[in-house]
C-alpha cells in the first residue's frame, strides 16, 4: 500500500514537471514561433516566384538537374530513418536509459518524414503531373519504389508514434489538475481511445508497439536503401556503387543521432529538464554517435578509395573535382565532420554536455555537406561533352529561392516541434512512471 | 561643443539626404549584350543573326520584342531590314539579294547590327567583317579507310585562293547533340583529311550524316557543309527476350513478386497494430458499459 502511494506521488511529480509546457505558453515561445513563421513566409514568397517564373529562378540547369532540394530531401529523409532506427532499437531492446529520449527520437522520425518529401515537390518542374505517379505507376522505376516506400514508412511511423502516445494521452485525460483548454481535454479523451491501463489493454498495446518497433527498423533500412539505390542504379560517376545502400543507412543514423543530441540539449535547456535528461544520456548517445562515425568514416573511405584506385576516367575526373573545386567542403564533410566528433566524445575529459552537443552540431552540418558533395559534383561531371553548355550552366550554385525554401523547411521543422510540445509531453510520462515503479518495487 | 555636434549632424543629414536623392534620380538603364553572327549553311544560304540579352540575378535573359536594324557596307551604310527579336531575344535576317553584300576595299563584307535602345535599355551595336568562303567536303575510302577530305577556298581580290592554317571541326549528329569526331587543320593547299571512326552506328541502313564546320571563325563566321552516306554501322535494334527497360510495358516478374511480398508483410503488420487499437477501444467501451450497469444495480 505504501508502495502504491509512492508510485502515485512519483506520477504526480512527473505530471507537475512535464505538463506546465502544455498548460502555459510564454512570450519566448511566441517570439520564436513568429520568427520561424516569418522565415516560412519568405519561403512561400520564393515558392510563388518559382511557380510563376519556372525553375529558371533556381541554380539548376540542363546538367545539374538536382540541386539543394534533393540534398535537403535526402538529408531530412535520413534524419527520419535514423529516428526510426534509434527509437525502434531503444524500445525493442528495453535499453534502460532510453525513456527520457525515446519520445524525441519518435518525433524526429515523423517530423522529418513530413518535411522531407516537400523538397521533392519543389524540385519537380511540372507539379500538375505528380498524380501520374499514382495513376500510371511503373514498378520498374526506382522513383516508384521511393514513392511506395516513403508513403508506407509515413503510415508506419505515425502508427508507432501514436501507439507510444496513447498511454500519455490517457494520463493527461485523467489528470484533474491539468489546466488546459476544453478542446485539448476533449482531444486527449478521443486520442486515448478510452485506455484505462488494465493489464489486458497494456498487453495489447505492448504487443502492438513491439511489432511496430521491429517493423519500423526494417522499413527504415529498406526505405533508405531504396533512396540510395535511386543513385546507385544510375551509371553516374560517384553514384554507381554497390555500397551506397548501407553507406546511406549508416550516414542517416549518424546525422539522426547528432540531431537527437541537439534536440536533447534544446529541450533540456528550454523546458528545464535537467533532472530527466542528464549527462548520462548525452554520453550514451554521444558514444553511439562516435561508433557510428567510425563506421561512416570507414564506408566513406572505402567508397572513395575504390573509385580513386579504379581510375575509371569519369571517377578520376570526379575525385579530381572533389579535391580541387570542392576541396574545403570535402575536407569538412569527410575529415573534420567525422574525426572531430570522435575525438570530442572518445576522450572522457572532453565529455561535457556542451562539448557533446558541439560535436553533434558538427556531425549534422558535415553530413548535410556530404549530401551536397554527393549530389552536385557528380552532375557537374557529365559523361558526354554536351554542346552549347555554358560554364555557368555546368557549375551549380544555389539561388536565394533555393536557400529560402531550405530555411523555410527548417523553420517548419522547428514550428512542428514547438507545436507538438504543446500537445504531448516531450518526455514519455508513462515510460518514466514504469521506470520509477520498477525502482520503487525493488 | 554642442554647436559642433549640431553642425556635424546637420552636415551628415544634408549629405545623406543628397545621396539618397541622387540615388533615386539615377535609375540605371539595362546594359544589353549583343551577339552578332554570320551563318552560311549547306545550301549556300546566308543569314545574319543577332541575339539580344541582359543579365539579371546571374542569369542571362532574352530581350524580346526589340527592334534590331541590320546594315551592310562601311562608311555609308545601307539599311537591310529591321527585325523584332523573338522570345529568345533573337532576330534573323536572310541575306538574299546582291545588294545585301557590299564588299569593302579588302573584299570583306561589313555588316552592322544595331539596337537603338529605349527609356529603360541602353543602345547596343555590333559589327562583323565577313569574307566569303567555299567549304568542300569529300568522303572517300582510301585503302579501305574511310576518309573525310575537307577543303576551303576564299575570294581575295577577285581570285579564289586556298585557306590555310584554319580549323574545320567535324561532327556526327547523335540523339541529343552533335558528336565531335575530329578537327581538320587546313594546309597550304587549303585541304586536310581526317579518318572517319569505323565504329559509329548509323540508322537501319547504316546512313550517317557528317558535318564540317567553320565555327565562329574570325574571318568567315559560321560556315557548314554536310553530307550523308552509308558509313555507319547498321543499327537494326531488336529487343532481346527478357530485356528490362523503364519503357517496357510490365516490370520483371521477380520484381512484382518481391514488392508484393514485402508490402503485404509490412501492411499486414500495420493491420495488426490497427486491430490492436480497435481492440483497446472496444475493451474500454465494454468496461464503461459494465461500470454503468454496476452503478444502476
Amino acid at each position: 500500500m505504501f508502495g502504491n502511494q509512492e508510485i502515485m506521488l512519483t506520477e504526480k511529480k512527473l505530471l507537475q514537471d512535464l505538463t506546465p509546457e502544455i498548460e502555459t505558453t510564454g512570450i519566448r515561445w511566441y517570439i520564436t514561433f513568429l520568427l520561424f513563421f516569418l522565415i516560412f513566409c519568405v519561403g512561400i514568397y520564393a515558392l510563388i516566384q518559382q511557380i510563376e517564373k519556372g525553375h529558371i529562378v533556381t541554380g539548376m540547369r540542363d546538367n545539374v538537374v538536382w540541386g539543394l532540394y534533393i540534398v535537403n530531401f535526402i538529408f531530412f529523409m535520413g534524419l527520419s530513418y535514423a529516428g526510426a532506427l534509434i527509437s525502434g532499437v531503444l524500445h525493442l531492446f528495453h535499453t534502460g536509459w532510453r525513456k527520457p529520449v525515446i519520445r524525441l527520437a519518435e518525433l524526429l522520425t515523423v517530423i522529418s518524414l513530413v518535411i522531407g518529401p516537400f523538397f521533392i515537390f519543389f524540385c519537380i518542374g511540372r507539379l500538375d503531373r505528380l498524380p501520374f505517379l499514382v495513376i500510371y505507376p511503373r514498378i520498374q522505376s526506382p522513383i516508384t519504389w521511393d514513392v511506395i516506400a516513403i508513403s508506407t514508412d509515413l503510415v508506419g511511423c505515425f502508427l508507432f508514434l501514436y501507439l507510444a502516445l496513447i498511454e500519455d494521452f490517457a494520463i493527461l485525460r485523467d489528470y484533474s489538475d491539468l489546466h488546459v483548454k476544453p478542446w485539448k481535454k476533449k482531444a486527449y479523451k478521443i486520442l486515448s481511445l478510452g485506455f484505462t491501463g488494465t493489464e489486458k489493454e497494456k498487453k495489447i498495446l505492448s504487443n502492438a508497439r513491439n511489432v511496430m518497433a521491429a517493423m519500423i527498423i526494417a522499413i527504415a533500412i529498406i526505405v533508405y536503401s531504396v533512396l540510395a539505390w535511386i543513385f546507385g542504379v544510375t551509371l553516374q560517376p560517384g553514384w554507381h556503387s554497390t555500397i551506397f545502400g548501407p553507406y546511406f543507412v549508416i550516414a542517416a543514423v549518424f546525422s539522426g543521432t547528432g540531431l537527437l543530441i541537439i534536440l536533447m540539449w534544446i529541450y533540456r535547456k528550454v523546458y528545464h529538464l535537467e533532472e530527466y535528461i542528464t549527462k548520462r544520456h548525452f554520453v550514451n548517445v554521444g558514444v553511439l554517435l562516435t561508433i557510428i562515425a567510425a563506421f561512416y568514416g570507414y564506408f566513406t573511405f572505402s567508397d572513395y578509395l575504390t573509385k580513386w584506385y579504379g581510375s575509371i576516367k569519369m571517377d578520376s575526373m570526379l575525385i579530381d573535382k572533389l579535391f580541387h573545386d570542392y576541396y574545403a567542403l570535402f575536407i569538412f564533410a569527410n575529415y573534420i565532420g567525422i574525426l572531430l566528433p570522435c575525438i570530442i566524445i572518445a576522450f572522457p575529459r572532453f565529455r561535457t554536455i556542451r562539448n557533446i552537443t558541439i560535436a553533434a552540431v558538427i556531425a549534422v552540418t558535415a553530413l548535410w555537406v556530404n549530401r551536397y558533395i554527393i549530389v552536385i559534383p557528380t552532375l557537374e561531371t557529365p559523361f558526354l561533352p554536351i554542346q552549347d553548355t555554358r560554364p555557368d550552366w555546368i557549375r551549380y550554385s544555389p539561388t536565394w529561392i533555393e536557400w529560402s525554401l531550405t530555411l523555410a523547411g527548417i523553420s517548419v521543422y522547428g514550428m512542428l516541434f514547438m507545436l507538438v510540445s504543446k500537445i504531448a509531453p516531450i518526455i514519455s510520462i508513462s515510460e518514466m512512471k514504469e521506470e520509477d515503479k520498477i525502482e520503487i518495487m525493488k | 561643443m554642442k554647436r559642433k555636434i549640431a553642425l556635424t549632424l546637420l552636415f551628415l543629414s544634408l549629405f545623406s539626404s543628397k545621396a539618397v536623392f541622387s540615388y533615386s534620380q539615377k535609375n540605371p538603364k539595362i546594359s544589353p549584350y549583343i551577339q552578332f553572327q554570320y551563318f552560311k549553311n549547306n545550301e549556300e544560304n546566308s543569314i545574319l543573326k543577332t541575339t539580344l540579352t541582359y543579365s539579371k540575378n546571374r542569369m542571362e535573359l532574352p530581350l524580346t520584342g526589340m527592334k534590331i536594324a541590320f546594315f551592310s557596307g562601311s562608311g555609308e551604310k545601307t539599311r537591310l531590314a529591321e527585325i523584332i527579336t523573338d522570345d529568345k531575344g533573337v532576330a534573323i535576317y536572310n541575306l538574299k539579294h546582291d545588294s545585301d553584300f557590299i564588299a569593302d576595299n579588302n573584299g570583306l563584307w561589313p555588316f552592322t547590327s544595331k539596337f537603338g535602345g529605349n527609356d529603360t535599355i541602353e543602345s547596343a551595336i555590333s559589327e562583323l567583317l565577313i569574307r566569303d568562303v567555299t567549304l568542300n567536303m569529300t568522303l572517300t575510302e582510301m585503302d579501305s579507310i574511310k576518309t573525310i577530305v575537307v577543303g576551303a577556298k576564299k575570294k581575295e581580290k577577285g581570285k579564289e585562293v586556298p585557306v590555310s592554317g584554319e580549323t574545320v571541326t567535324l561532327y556526327v549528329p547523335r540523339m541529343f547533340s552533335l558528336l565531335p569526331i575530329g578537327e581538320a587543320k587546313l594546309d597550304e593547299t587549303g585541304s586536310s583529311s581526317v579518318e572517319f571512326p569505323a565504329s559509329l552506328p548509323g540508322d537501319k541502313q547504316g546512313n550517317i550524316t557528317i558535318i564540317a564546320r567553320f565555327e565562329e571563325n574570325a574571318e568567315f563566321g559560321n560556315v557548314e557543309k554536310k553530307s550523308t552516306l552509308k558509313w555507319g554501322l547498321p543499327s537494326a535494334y531488336s529487343v532481346p527476350p527478357g530485356h528490362r527497360a523503364l519503357w517496357t510495358k510490365t516490370a520483371p516478374r521477380w520484381m512484382i513478386y518481391t514488392l508484393s511480398i514485402l508490402l503485404s508483410g509490412v501492411w499486414g503488420h500495420y493491420l495488426f497494430a490497427i486491430i490492436s487499437l480497435i481492440r483497446i477501444r472496444i475493451n474500454a467501451k465494454k468496461k464503461k458499459v459494465e461500470k454503468k450497469e454496476l452503478f444502476i444495480k
